[in-house]
C-alpha cells in the first residue's frame, strides 16, 4: 500500500493504494468511475480504454504507478457533448453500450492524432476495441461525421 | 411490503394511468382489478409523463424504444414524454408463464398487448373527459396529450385527467388507433437508451453500487462440472484487502474490498476439484463421436418426411453427398458475467441482474437462499450482451451464496477466463446431407441427418426424453420452405458433458451453414446456378422467392466481377423471418475481404427501421465472426481457450466494406429481427470462396 496522487479528469485524488493495481479498478471501485469497463484483463479487448496524456491506453493492464504524475482521461472527462459523442447519437452506433466508452475514447485519441484519417486508417486504428454487438460500421460512419465536425472550416475565401 | 405497482402488476390487475400518491386510497381502490385484462404497463404522472413497463430487457435490441413508439402511436402521446423501465417479474410480464426475452420475440411478441393497453388507456382517458364535460365520447378525440372537444374548443392534458381515469374500467376491448396517424412507426426514432450509453452512464450489472458493498471473484473449475475437492483459503486470505473466502457451487468466491483485491486472492487461491469422468475429453474425440452418430442409423430420431427417399434416390441419375460440421461457440458478450446480491433489513433478497430470462433467476436466487420466491427481487440493469448468454442462471447460486456468507451487498463476478470458460455454448454439430438429381441436375431427393448434444436436454429442467427429438437440432431444416419431390430430414442424439444453451439464432446457424453450402455444391456438380436451383426448391412459395430475388437482383447477381472476387448466396427462415444474403467476397493473402453483403429480410412489418437495420448489421458481423475465427477447442474436459487473445472475434479491419439492407414488409405475421440476420451470413461467405477456389468448405471456423 501507498499513498498515491492520481489526476483524472482534471482533478488530483489521493489514493491509499497497491501501486500496481490497475488503473482500471482504482477508476472504477475507489473512484467510482463506473463508465471505464472491464472486459478481458489483458488488453485484448479494449472496452477499458482511457486516456493517458491524450493517448489511448488499455487501463486494465496499466498499473496505477505508471499512471502516476500523468493526466488520465475517462469517458466521464469528455463533457458529454464532445463532438465524437454527439456523431455517436447522430449515426445511432450503440447496442448493448458495454464497449462504446472504449471505443468512444480511442476514436477520441485517434482523431486527435490524425484529424482526417482515411477508411483505412480509421479501420485499423479501431482494430484494438472488440465489439460483439458489430456495431463496426457506424462507428466507422460516426468517426468520419465527427472528423468532419472537428476539421476548421474550410476558409471560404 | 411490495409495492402497488408489483401488486397490481402480480394480480394481472390494470394499472393504467394514476397520478395519485401510492398511499391514496382512491387511486388503490380504482386500481383493483375487475377484469382480467393485462394493462399493468402504463403509468401516468400529473405532469403528462409516462412510465412504461417492458417486459423485455434492454440488450442493444432497441426494444424499449419499440416499445415506447407503440405506446406513443397509440396512446397519442410525445415519444420524449415516456420513460422505459424494466419491472420485477409478473403475470402481466410473461409469456407463456416466463419473463424473458428470446426468441427474437421483444417486438412480435408485446406488439399487441402493447397496443391495447395503449388503446384502454386512451379510452380511459376520453371517458373521463367525457364526464368532465359532460359530453359524448363520440365527440371527443385526441392530439398529443390532450383530449380535446372540436365542437367547443376545449382541451384537458392527460395529465390532469389521469386520476379520473385510473378510477375507470379498462374497456375489454378498444378500438385501435388507424396505424395512418402514427407518428413514429416506420420512421427513424432514436433510440432512447442511446444518449446514455455515449457518455459511460447506463447502469451495467457491474456498475451497481450498494451501501456497505464487497466485491467477490469467483474462482471455477475449468473441468465442465467438476466438483470442489478441497481447498485451503490461507493464500487468499493473505492478500492485503481480501475478507473471506465462500465455498459456492463449483469453486469459490474470494470476497474483498474492491474488485483488485478478489482477483488477485482468486489467482492465490489453494483449491482442488474432483476428477471427472470427461477429464481427457477433447475436441478431436467430440468430432470423432459425433461423425460416428451420423452412421446410428437405429437411433436416428425423424423430423420430417415427405415422398420416397429410398426409391427416389435408387431412381436418381446422380446422388451426391457431404459431411459438414461446426464447433462449440462462445457467446462472448462483452461484459462478462456479473450480479450484485443484497439481503434488505427483513432479509428479502434483491438480485440486481443482466437478465434475459427474470423468472430463471428468481427461482435460482430464491432456490440457492431458501426463500419464497415473492421474497427476491429481481432489477434488472442493462445488459452488457445477451446473444442468448443471459438466459441462463448459472451465475446466480454463486452470488447468493456469497452474500448470505458475509452478511453484506456482494458484486459477485466471473473473469473473462471463466465467462469463455464455464460452456453454455452453441452446439458443436454435424450433419450428413444427400441429394439425387435427375438428368437435368434437378434436385429430386434430399435427405439431411444432423448429430450431435443436445441443447434442450442440457438446458431445460426437463431434459430430453428418450427419444425425443431436439428441435433446436433440426431448426431451419424441419420448418424450412424447401421443397423436393422427396425430402428427409432425422436427428441422433450424442450426448456430451459440454453444457449448453441458446446461441443466438440457435440451430439455424448450423443448419443454415450446412443446408445452403451444401446447395451450392450441387448447384456446381450440376453446372447449375446456385440461385435457379433455390428457386426452383422455393417455386411454390411467391413470398420466400420475393426475398431470394430481391437479394439477389440488388446484389447484380450474375453480373460481372472485377478479377479474384465472387459473390455467394444463402437463404435462411427463423423465427418467423425470411432472410436472404448475397456476399461479395476476395481473398488477399490469408485474409477474407468481405467487400458487400446484400441481405434482404421479409420479417412481415416493421416498427422501427433504423434498429432493424442496426440488427442486421450487428447480425452479420456476428455470423462472419463465427465463419472466419469462432471455435471453442476442448482440451482435458474444459475449454482450452478462454480468452480474446485464443477466441478471436472479429475486429474492426475485418467487418464487410458494405451492408445493403432491403427491409420488405410483406404484411404477414410479424416476425422476429435480432436473430433472423444471423444464419445467412456464414453460409453466403462461404459459397463465395468455394466459388472462387472451386473447392467446398465443409468446415468452420475458415482460419
Amino acid at each position: 500500500m501507498a499513498k498515491i496522487d492520481l489526476r483524472v479528469n482534471g482533478e488530483t485524488h489521493t489514493l491509499e493504494a497497491d501501486p500496481g493495481m490497475p488503473l482500471l479498478w482504482a477508476l472504477r471501485d475507489l473512484l467510482h468511475l463506473r463508465g471505464t469497463k472491464y472486459g478481458c484483463g489483458i488488453a485484448a479487448c479494449g472496452a477499458c480504454t482511457v486516456h493517458l496524456n491524450g493517448a489511448a491506453v488499455r487501463a486494465c493492464m496499466l498499473p496505477l504507478s505508471a499512471a502516476v504524475g500523468a493526466e488520465v482521461t475517462t469517458i466521464e472527462g469528455l463533457g458529454g457533448n464532445h463532438p465524437v459523442q454527439q456523431a455517436w447519437i447522430a449515426e445511432q452506433v450503440p447496442q448493448c453500450g458495454y464497449c462504446q466508452s472504449g471505443q468512444i475514447m480511442q476514436a477520441t485519441a485517434l482523431l486527435a492524432a490524425n484529424p482526417s484519417p482515411s477508411r483505412e486508417q480509421i479501420r485499423t486504428g479501431m482494430a484494438g476495441v472488440l465489439c460483439r454487438c458489430g456495431t463496426y460500421l457506424r462507428i466507422e460512419a460516426a468517426i468520419q461525421r465527427a472528423a468532419d465536425a472537428l476539421r476548421p472550416q474550410d476558409d471560404p475565401a | 411490503m411490495i409495492s402497488r405497482r408489483q401488486f397490481l402488476a402480480r394480480s394481472g390487475g390494470l394499472c393504467v394511468a394514476l397520478s395519485l400518491p401510492l398511499s391514496s386510497a382512491r387511486g388503490l381502490a380504482a386500481d383493483l382489478p375487475g377484469g382480467g385484462t393485462l394493462t399493468a404497463y402504463l403509468e401516468l404522472q400529473p405532469d403528462g409523463r409516462v412510465r412504461l413497463l417492458s417486459p423485455t430487457s434492454e440488450m442493444g435490441q432497441g426494444t424499449h424504444t419499440g416499445h415506447a413508439v407503440i405506446i406513443a402511436d397509440e396512446l397519442d402521446v410525445e415519444l420524449a414524454v415516456i420513460e422505459v423501465e424494466n419491472p420485477e417479474p409478473a403475470d402481466a410480464f410473461r409469456r407463456n408463464g416466463s419473463m424473458s426475452s428470446g426468441g427474437s420475440w421483444g417486438m412480435r411478441g408485446w406488439h399487441e398487448p402493447l397496443r391495447k393497453a395503449a388503446a384502454q388507456a386512451r379510452e380511459m382517458l376520453m371517458a373521463a373527459a367525457a364526464t368532465e364535460w359532460g359530453v359524448e365520447r363520440a365527440t371527443l378525440d385526441t392530439e398529443p396529450g390532450y383530449v380535446v372537444h372540436a365542437a367547443s374548443g376545449r382541451r384537458l392534458a392527460y395529465g390532469e385527467l389521469a386520476a379520473a381515469a385510473a378510477s375507470l374500467m379498462p374497456p375489454a376491448d378498444p378500438p385501435l388507433r388507424d396505424l395512418a396517424l402514427a407518428r413514429y412507426r416506420g420512421r427513424p426514432a432514436p433510440r432512447v437508451d442511446i444518449p446514455a450509453k455515449v457518455r459511460g452512464e447506463p447502469v451495467f450489472a457491474s456498475d451497481v453500487e450498494r451501501p456497505g458493498m464487497v466485491y467477490a471473484c469467483a474462482r471455477l473449475s475449468p473441468v465442465f462440472g467438476a466438483e470442489v475437492a478441497g481447498m485451503d483459503p490461507a493464500g487468499a486470505l493473505a492478500v492485503p484487502g481480501v475478507l473471506k473466502v465462500v465455498a459456492i457451487a463449483g469453486g469459490a468466491a474470494v470476497i474483498a474490498e474492491h474488485s483488485y483485491a478478489a482477483i488477485r486472492g482468486a489467482d492465490a487461491l489453494d483449491i482442488r476439484f474432483a476428477a471427472t469422468d470427461h477429464d481427457r475429453l477433447d475436441s478431436a474425440t467430440i468430432s470423432a463421436q459425433l461423425r460416428a452418430g451420423l452412421e446410428d442409423d437405429s437411433n436416428a430420431i425423424e423430423a420430417r418426411r415427405e415422398g420416397e427417399i429410398p426409391a427416389t434416390l435408387a431412381a436418381a441419375d446422380r446422388i451426391l453427398e457431404a459431411v459438414y460440421e461446426v464447433p462449440y461457440l462462445a457467446h462472448a458478450p462483452m461484459e462478462p458475467w456479473t450480479c450484485t446480491v443484497e439481503f434488505d433489513a427483513e432479509g428479502d433478497l434483491h438480485l440486481w441482474a443482466p437478465s434475459q430470462a427474470q423468472d430463471r433467476f428468481l427461482k435460482a436466487a430464491a432456490e440457492t437462499a431458501g426463500l419464497p420466491e415473492n421474497r427476491v427481487h429481481v432489477h434488472t440493469t442493462r445488459l452488457g450482451g445477451g446473444f442468448g448468454r443471459r438466459l441462463g442462471a448459472e451465475g446466480i447460486p454463486g452470488a447468493v451464496m456469497a452474500a448470505r456468507e458475509v452478511g453484506r451487498p456482494v458484486k459477485f463476478f466471473w473473469r473473462r477466463e471463466d465467462e469463455f470458460g464455464q460452456g453454455w455454448y452453441r452446439p458443436a454439430q454435424v450433419a450428413r446431407l444427400r441429394a439425387g438429381l435427375d438428368a437435368e441436375g434437378r434436385i429430386t431427393a434430399l435427405a439431411i441427418r444432423t448429430a450431435g448434444p443436445s441443447l434442450v436436454s442440457s438446458f431445460f429442467s426437463g431434459g430430453l426424453k428418450a427419444g425425443q427429438l431436439d428441435g433446436t437440432s433440426v431448426q431451419s431444416l424441419r420448418d424450412s420452405r424447401y421443397r423436393a419431390p422427396a425430402l428427409m430430414i432425422d436427428w441422433v442424439h450424442v450426448p456430451q458433458p459440454v453444457p449448453m444453451a441458446a446461441w443466438r439464432a440457435v440451430g439455424a446457424t448450423q443448419n443454415g451453414f450446412f443446408l445452403e453450402c451444401f446447395l451450392d455444391e450441387v448447384a456446381r456438380a450440376a453446372g447449375r446456378d446456385p440461385l435457379s436451383v433455390r428457386r426452383e426448391l422455393l417455386a411454390h412459395d411467391a413470398r420466400a422467392l420475393k426475398v431470394l430475388d430481391t437479394a439477389a437482383d440488388q446484389a447484380g447477381w450474375g453480373t460481372p466481377l472485377p478479377e479474384g472476387r465472387a459473390r455467394g448466396l444463402a437463404y435462411v427462415e427463423s423465427y418467423g423471418s425470411l432472410c436472404a444474403q448475397v456476399a461479395e467476397v476476395s481473398r488477399k493473402n490469408d485474409r477474407v475481404i468481405v467487400h458487400k453483403i446484400t441481405c434482404a429480410l421479409d420479417c412481415g412489418s416493421v416498427i422501427m427501421p433504423d434498429a432493424v437495420r442496426a440488427q442486421v448489421q450487428g447480425g452479420i458481423v456476428q455470423g462472419l465472426s463465427t465463419a472466419l475465427h469462432e471455435q471453442i477447442v476442448i482440451t482435458g474436459g474444459a475449454a482450452s481457450n478462454t480468452n480474446f487473445d485464443s477466441y478471436p472475434i472479429l475486429r474492426m479491419p475485418d467487418a464487410p466494406l458494405e451492408i445493403d439492407i432491403i427491409l420488405i414488409e410483406s404484411g404477414e405475421a410479424m416476425g422476429g429481427v435480432g436473430e433472423p440476420p444471423v444464419p445467412p451470413t456464414a453460409p453466403a461467405i462461404v459459397n463465395a470462396l468455394a466459388a472462387l477456389s472451386g473447392v467446398p468448405i465443409r468446415q468452420l471456423p475458415l482460419s
